[in-house]
């Protein structure tokens, strides 16, 4: 089998986009280097999830002519037409004017895509081109050899509950390249080995969980077509950083969700809730009246920004996309530097390739060529926007207007550190669908005798936690994984959606995520 | 040894999202669904791959066969990643419409070609699983074992090499071990293996893979035998199984109330819609379109008539009441002719008594031999097998051999009239049955055949009370068979309590989450279930949520759900469990649904036919007293 040169994990967009553009101009100077791309879900899309209002310029230079293809997901772009802002209050809506809203929350000629759908799109464009990709591969560990990368290590298959093989066990296969590209998303399980070898940003990475529904309305429905709505204010408090979102997603459905800052203080917040809660409200429920959820699904957004990159290249590897933190909280937008950055190291690459260089200097042209690209300076302007949030909604908006002329950085904390013993939010009573129909709805499957990929570290902890914070995993984990029982916890992992908010948010950092096996995991359906 | 693996892709029905239901029509857009490896395939591939390392010869060759749209190159890919070395595609649009007997005619072409042009040897096993399941009817594996006349070993669990191949299978007197005499020789097999995973580096091979792609000119296929053409069935109309059992939740005022109406439902036998729509149907002096009388296989094992057998002929007799004919009972075997009187009190007008030394012991080619000899002389025009193990085996070669239409598991047979555009027949057999995993059901009818088959699950039909008093003809018949015709040898039997299965049980009593503890299921469910032992018939198992087993209540044998088991019991009593969708998946065929819990909007009550809103250590107590009074007064 012949060598790997590039290899790619994590097929979303960012992994996708480089992929395209290093296959085409290796095709262009007549040079057949494989590019493999592996991806953890079992089929391309079913673990990605975002919003998402997307600023589609980046796709001009990586598929040219795409506004002319009748491809179903081009189709599928819902052009916003009408962009709204809100503050919820208990029962009423007040719309903020135009001229009050920041420039960059400001979305007329963006798209509403579903980046599961964008995904398979992009994954048809790259096969056309060349590229190999390789769906239901767990990949679990950096093959390290001091500060290179020569490759990663596949997550063992076919243990059982206790972790003895089985007779169809196969050992994690080792994959070696020349380059390997690091797009595993927000909490990606390479990604994180990575900043845990070479340290974080000048701030610690931190999180907000984005949960999120797609809604069948009838057809003569309140919300509307090219519509795009951001909320703020109910059902958060003060403290609680987010918002709510509703999209025109086309053929009447509406993609509704939540994102909530990972940092909240409050042990019993539990986002699936809360996202019923926002659901009820007059304003939202009249907007959904007669809908019908139809999926459902969760995943954590890396907020740190300008100041939260870590290193981004070393010899023999490259970080890309959600997974360096390419995310402009200003804008809320994550998808076209994901894209456009996945283009800066294919262009760096294939400088690699051709000159059969892949050490650090090398590679150092990826870090040039986003600074070239803007995508520096756009996140650079950004810089503070996250953290002045964390003096809460009514200082941190007002803010959030002057924050890119401080000239100084503001500081944030790791997001498991806000909890705060006794601090309950006490909601009345559970509103709407229950975690059972979320987690069906997003279509979690794992194997049932299979080793539990989710580890808690020291169990005595939990206990500590009970007194102190009353075990908030119960609550904040989408996915009702944890639960106590008298003073044990009990672990449902076939219900992890894999968003991760579990190692952001446990008090104690006590849980140890790996990947279970491939093709495992949510089955989101163009989310 | 070499290898052929048979491959099918079919829609993923562990998950289906709810925009693959096409409401007005009632049908499932297969479309919109995902597309896998078929996982009893899967089974097959791993049992060969074992069978291939255990005979250790280093030039085997493995080779996957599917018959499919290109599409299907993708599971060929996927065998090939897992184990296969080489896969062909078999592909063209001729072959679209074809029921079982073109599908098998069509690949039984290629596995010829595959051993004249490749293999050039008769040494290989041919390994398929039980059933697709889209079609489920497991008749495709055993037809291209007729096609190719070859011995068929179905059921297949696991193997030994002592020296030669020695294959472990669940016979219908026990679990036996086969020998093949002869090859090549085709296995299907059960969900019996850890299934290999997907390789990476394989995938990255098998990508390299040339894959070759045949089609109807390349096999040689005669254009008549293929595609709809070909078939001998035809389905006419699907549906949604919720058209067939309307679920109204109906609250009983007391839980002994509950007991009394779930013991008189449950005792009514399986819900068969209007049963009298068979018997009242009449030929009002039109021309059948079928002549011939109304058969029914009698399955015998050691003496005893097969319980099935005795159900099918009451059918048989309300089916031939409608025609105006009498009704055949087929008898094979070994000195059996005792128990044709039996099928005569039964409702038999004629018993065919096919006998001969080499039918002593069960074995598909000298039975097909025996009772397709019989069709074809006498073409009866509507012939039922129970769906046993040894009827799964046996019918669908009777049909291949005697160009017969065969529908398998069918839950109601009809004699009805058919128009549709041009085409006008009368007193055709109406044959519905579940497919897709029990998520549509089809109605089907046989075409360009005189003869309509169709397999029935035990259980299904009522058996009515024998009359001693009937008479009856024997008519006896030499079958043509001849020790060549033995291709296997039995070497032994055990009659295993097979490890019980909850997907078996008749009753299940289901305890949820709810319930708290380990303590409270066993002090509410267990009882509950040991209480209808006696007042109700038929095998009682007690089954459990997923959360409920996670919380240690049971054991994971026990699990009813998506995760878990898939189970049809008769009645399914659910208590404390709230109804999340992956458990109502697994039991939403049940026939009888009771749901007990403290939550008024539980979900289960959406899926259940009575249901008790309170709690269960009140509820259950009262029912069980409800029980055992029952019992007294019978």
């Amino acid at each position: 089998m012949s060598r790997i040169n590039v290899l790619i994990v994590g097929a979303g967009p960012s992994g996708l986009a480089a992929a395209i553009r290093i296959k085409q101009k290796l095709n262009r100077e007549k040079r057949s280097e494989s590019v493999v791309v592996v991806d953890k879900a079992p089929k391309l899309g079913y673990h990605s999830l975002s919003g998402a209002i997307f600023e589609a310029q980046c796709l001009d230079e990586l598929v040219p002519g795409w506004r002319t293809l009748s491809d179903p997901f081009v189709k599928s772009m819902v052009k916003v037409e009408c962009d709204e802002m809100y503050y919820l209050g208990r029962g009423n809506a007040i719309k903020i004017p135009g001229f009050a809203t920041p420039r960059p929350m400001r979305h007329q000629g963006d798209y509403a895509v579903s980046l599961g759908r964008m995904v398979d799109w992009l994954g048809k464009i790259a096969l056309g081109e060349g590229v190999e990709i390789y769906s239901g591969f767990a990949a679990e560990k950096v093959f390290f050899d001091g500060d290179a990368v020569k490759g990663v290590r596949l997550v063992d298959l076919g243990l059982n509950r206790e972790g003895v093989p089985k007779s169809n066990f196969l050992a994690g296969e080792e994959l070696e390249a020349d380059v390997t590209v690091f797009s595993d998303g927000s909490r990606g399980v390479v990604s994180t080995q990575w900043t845990e070898r070479f340290g974080q940003g000048m701030n610690p990475q931190v999180y907000s969980v984005g949960i999120k529904q797609l809604i069948k309305l009838p057809p003569d429905n309140a919300f509307g077509a090219n519509r795009a709505i951001h909320t703020l204010g109910f059902p958060n408090r003060a403290d609680v950083f987010g918002g709510g979102f509703m999209y025109s997603m086309g053929e009447n459905i509406a993609a509704v969700g939540m994102i909530l800052g990972l940092d909240w203080r409050y042990q019993d917040l539990n986002p699936q809730q809360e996202l019923e809660i926002f659901k009820s409200h007059p304003f939202v429920a009249g907007l959904l009246k007669g809908g019908q959820v139809v999926s459902s699904g969760v995943k954590t957004i890396p907020e740190g920004g300008y100041y939260a990159l870590p290193k981004l290249f070393t010899d023999g590897a490259l970080l890309i996309g959600d997974a360096a933190g390419f995310v402009n909280m200003e804008k809320i937008k994550g998808i076209h530097y994901a894209i456009r950055s996945g283009m800066c190291a294919a262009d760096a690459i294939c400088e690699a390739v051709i000159k059969n260089d892949f050490s650090k200097a090398a590679l150092a042209r990826y870090q040039k060529n986003l600074e070239e690209e803007n995508i520096i300076r756009e996140l650079y302007h950004a810089r503070n926007f996250r953290q002045v949030f964390k003096f809460g909604i009514y200082l941190g908006a007002p803010l959030s207007n002057i924050q890119t002329w401080l000239p100084f950085k503001l500081g944030m904390e790791k997001d498991y550190r806000a909890m705060r013993p006794g601090a309950k939010l006490q909601r009345k009573e559970s509103a709407g669908m229950d975690k059972a129909q979320f987690i069906g709805l997003s279509g979690a499957a794992h194997r049932e005798d299979e080793r539990a990929h989710i580890r808690i570290l020291n169990p005595a902890l939990c206990l500590e936690c009970t007194q102190k914070y009353g075990n908030p995993c119960a609550c904040f984990c989408p996915g009702e994984v944890y639960r106590m029982k008298g003073v044990e916890l009990i672990l449902s992992p076939s219900n992890c959606m894999h968003d991760g908010s579990c190692q952001v948010k446990c008090p104690y950092q006590n849980i140890l995520w790996t990947p279970p096996e491939g093709g495992e995991g949510p089955r989101f359906k163009q989310m | 040894m070499d290898f052929i693996v048979l491959v099918k892709q079919v829609p993923d029905i562990t998950n289906i999202p709810d925009e693959a239901w096409d409401k007005e029509k009632g049908t499932l857009r297969r479309g919109v669904l995902d597309t896998v490896l078929n996982p009893l395939d899967l089974h097959a591939l791993t049992l060969a791959c074992r069978i291939k390392e255990k005979d250790a010869d280093k030039n085997s060759r493995m080779i996957c066969l599917s018959m499919g749209p290109p599409q299907a190159k993708e599971v060929l890919i996927d065998a090939m990643s897992r184990g296969a070395d080489e896969a062909i595609l078999l592909t063209d649009r001729a072959f679209s419409g074809a029921d079982t007997v073109a599908t098998a005619y069509s690949l039984a072409l290629a596995i010829k070609k595959i051993e004249k042009e490749i293999l050039k040897k008769r040494d290989y096993i041919i390994v398929s699983g039980m059933q697709s399941v889209d079609g489920d009817t497991a008749q495709v594996p055993a037809q291209i074992a007729e096609a190719l006349e070859i011995e068929h070993i179905a059921y297949a669990q696991s193997f030994s090499f002592e020296p030669g191949l020695v294959v472990k299978r669940i016979g219908s007197r026990g679990v036996e071990a086969i020998a093949p005499k002869t090859y090549p020789v085709l296995i299907t097999c059960t969900a019996c293996t850890e299934p290999l995973y997907r390789s990476f580096h394989r995938s990255r091979a098998a990508n390299q893979k040339l894959i070759l792609e045949w089609n109807a000119r390349s096999v040689g296929a005669d254009p008549d035998r293929i595609g709809l053409k070909g078939s001998r069935t035809q389905v006419y109309r699907i549906f949604s199984p919720s058209e067939e059992r309307h679920k109204q939740c109906v609250f009983p005022e007391s839980p002994e109330k509950l007991a009394d109406l779930m013991g008189i439902r449950y005792k009514q036998g399986p819900s068969v819609e209007a049963p009298s729509e068979a018997t009242s149907y009449k030929l009002a002096g039109k021309t059948p379109s079928y002549q011939g009388e109304v058969w029914v296989y009698a399955e015998q094992e050691q003496g005893v008539v097969n319980q099935v057998s005795l159900e099918l002929i009451s059918e048989a007799v309300k089916l031939a009441a409608s025609l105006n004919e009498k009704v055949g009972a087929v008898l094979a075997g070994h000195n059996v002719e005792n128990l044709a009187a039996q099928l005569i009190s039964q409702g038999a007008d004629k018993v065919y008594l096919a006998e001969h030394a080499l039918l002593e012991d069960f074995l598909p080619i000298p039975y097909k031999k025996a009772v397709s000899g019989l069709v074809k002389k006498y073409r009866p025009q509507i012939m039922l097998f129970g769906a046993t193990p040894l009827g799964r085996e046996l019918a669908p070669r009777i049909a291949y051999s005697s160009d017969a239409g065969l529908t398998a598991d069918c839950t109601r047979l009809e004699i009805e009239n058919f128009q549709k555009g041009g085409t006008q027949l009368v007193g055709i057999l109406k044959q519905t049955r579940p497919a897709l995993g029990g998520n549509i059901m089809a109605t089907i009818m046989t075409k360009d055949s005189r003869t309509q088959m169709a397999t029935v699950r035990p259980g299904v039909l009522k058996a009515l009370k024998p009359d001693p008093g009937r008479t009856g003809e024997i008519i006896s018949f030499i079958p043509e068979i001849n020790e060549g015709d033995i291709r296997a040898r039995i070497l032994s039997r055990e009659c295993v309590h097979s490890h019980t299965s909850i997907a078996d049980a008749d009753i299940i009593v289901s305890g949820g989450r709810g319930l708290g503890s380990k303590a409270k299921y066993d002090r509410y469910v267990r009882p509950l279930a040991e209480a209808l032992k006696g007042f109700l018939e038929g095998r009682i198992e007690v089954g459990a949520s997923r959360m409920a087993v996670e919380e240690g209540f049971i054991g994971r044998d026990h699990q009813v759900g998506q995760t878990g088991q898939t189970v049809k019991p008769r009645l399914y009593i659910a208590a404390a469990i709230s109804g999340a969708v992956q458990h109502i998946s697994g039991m939403q065929n049940s026939d009888i649904v009771v749901a007990i819990n403290k939550d008024p909007h539980a979900r289960i009550f959406n899926y259940a036919d009575y249901g008790i809103v309170g709690d269960l250590e009140a509820v259950i107590p009262k029912m069980i007293e409800a029980v055992n009074r029952g019992k007294r007064k019978s």
